[in-house]
């Protein structure tokens, strides 16, 4: 969720644009993907960049048809042909349309030389013999992903200590656009992985539906209980918390806020809160999954699904944790495929997602029942599940669907097709990560007030809804490994 | 009202549980609990490869 849609009421309205045009972006991208596969080659001018220790041969065109482009080139055009398509979905929005496109131009800069500093031999390279090909006596090994980790921290930066600069970006700085469009088109990565492992996938998706029961009857009722029992916090803030901590973040906060007719800002100032321990959690669990949980990659990718608040935060730390888990295993010449750390975490959010809209609606039914009886024209319409079901999960069905079909129907090319929306899906990544971090001023823990919120937030989240995580990850996920790479 | 209000407003809350919330609080724990345990349980049965 944007900062500006946590400080308008009407955010719940704006985010339905914002789902539908990540679903437009996402499965436009997936279809011009598709037809390289039959032979047009659409989006083979995107950028991409390569581990490098010379930056001049960093970037590329992702097909050698555009290799005339050189890699400034490709990123010229790359840049070009993302801000306008974002920009006429800014306009869509309802955002001003010349305040987005400059601001993104720059969002951009920012995030992709990030990314492009990630790929730093130093920084990237994983195995000796990588080591010994770039010329490097030492390494952080983070892969070139730890590009997302350094476009965090320049949103951090940014956020923190210029943030006059992080308002001025603020039109531009939409992680949760960015990360439906990414989720949108990893639908068809998820496809492509699942066609190649059938009894892998359907077994995951059975474990994914625990993460449903867990976030909403388990989660939601213990912190829901804390909130009230042991903070004394009244019923309007504490049920958009305990939806916040337990569910997903901003969408579940807002959601339950108007389902129990909380008013507007008690669900902002709850998403603001979010979206700053969210970070805390990006920053510090993928690290604790790598040390502890290396040889359980499963679980540690569940893990991030279920204890990781806001879809972005999640998916961001799905992503570094699959950066880091593979790094390790491939230092000890283990070498998973890649993608199914991010696909399993992806997907358990993405199941988490799809029950929001019903469970605002059963809040909003006991409310106007039992808690704050009202008259008759105030109860709930079932209509109101369809209102709040966030609609970005159609676009990943469907992107799912159409690749998993032409999958299995023995399409050769469709992987390596797909390979390059995973390209588009990257950038979109690594916009959310700088856009996670701009969001991020620290100093609004410090309001007066908040502390009791944070109280709440720390017990429950520290205390409970990361252990009680780990344990169900563990029990539902550790007896499957992701398959071995090739 | 101000955000600085609205957050005020926190320290000063005293509403005691309802019935329908602890309901709702113990329902929700024993369903999701008795879920967890069937899934455990499928999961077990099916091959994970």
């Amino acid at each position: 969720m944007s900062d500006a849609a946590l400080r308008t009421p009407i955010a719940a309205t704006r985010a339905l644009s914002e789902d539908w045009f990540a679903v437009a972006v996402g499965v436009g991208v997936v279809v011009l993907a598709l037809l390289s596969a039959a032979g047009h080659d659409w989006l083979g001018w995107l950028v991409t960049t390569s581990v490098w220790t010379d930056v001049g041969k960093a970037l590329a065109p992702v097909s050698k048809t555009y290799a005339d482009l050189g890699g400034l080139g490709a990123l010229a055009v790359t840049l070009i042909a993302l801000a306008a398509v974002l920009t006429v979905g800014a306009l869509a929005i309802g955002l001003d349309a010349k305040r987005f496109a400059v601001a993104f131009v720059v969002v951009f800069a920012i995030a992709y030389a990030s990314w492009i500093l990630g790929s730093f031999a130093n920084v990237a390279v994983v195995t000796p013999a990588d080591q010994a090909k770039f010329g490097v006596t030492w390494s952080l090994k983070l892969t070139n992903e730890g590009g997302y980790i350094v476009a965090l921290i320049a949103g951090l930066v940014i956020a923190n200590v210029f943030p006059r600069f992080a308002e001025w970006l603020g039109p531009a700085i939409r992680p949760d656009l960015y990360v439906k469009t990414a989720i949108v088109i990893l639908g068809a990565f998820v496809a492509v992985s699942a066609a190649g492992k059938l009894g892998l996938a359907s077994s995951l998706l059975l474990r994914g539906l625990a993460a449903i029961i867990e976030a909403y009857l388990i989660y939601w009722s213990v912190v829901y209980f804390v909130a009230r029992r042991w903070f004394g916090l009244s019923r309007e803030w504490a049920a958009p918390l305990a939806s916040g901590i337990s569910i997903c973040g901003v969408a579940a906060s807002i959601a339950t806020g108007g389902a129990i007719r909380a008013r507007p800002q008690v669900a902002v100032l709850v998403s603001s809160l979010v979206v700053v321990f969210a970070v805390v959690e990006v920053l510090v669990l993928p690290a604790i999954a790598t040390t502890f949980l290396s040889s359980q990659p499963l679980v540690a990718a569940a893990w991030m699904g279920l204890a990781v608040k806001t879809d972005g935060a999640a998916v961001a730390a799905g992503g570094i944790t699959e950066s880091l888990i593979l790094a390790k295993a491939a230092a000890g010449g283990v070498h998973y495929a890649p993608g199914w750390i991010l696909n399993v975490t992806a997907t358990v959010k993405v199941f988490i997602d799809v029950f929001i809209g019903v469970w605002a609606f059963i809040l909003a039914y006991i409310w106007t029942n039992y808690v704050n009886p009202t008259a008759a024209k105030d109860k709930p319409r079932l209509s109101e599940i369809w209102e709040r079901f966030p609609k970005f999960i159609l676009g990943f069905l469907l992107t799912f669907v159409i690749a998993f079909a032409l999958a299995l129907s023995g399409g050769q090319n469709i992987a390596p097709a797909i390979g390059e929306a995973n390209v588009v899906r990257v950038i979109f990544f690594i916009l959310t990560f700088f856009s996670i971090g701009a969001l991020s001023n620290f100093s609004k823990l410090w309001r007066r007030g908040f502390a009791r919120l944070v109280a709440v937030y720390v017990v429950a989240l520290f205390g409970f809804v990361i252990w009680t995580g780990l344990l169900i990850s563990w029990l539902f996920f550790g007896s499957v490994t992701p398959p071995l790479a090739g | 009202m101000s955000d600085d209000d609205l957050l005020s407003e926190l320290q000063a809350a005293h509403e005691p549980l309802l019935p329908i919330e602890k309901r709702l609080i113990g329902w929700s724990l024993v369903v999701g609990l008795a879920l967890l345990i069937v899934l455990l349980a499928l999961g077990r049965l099916l091959p994970t490869g």
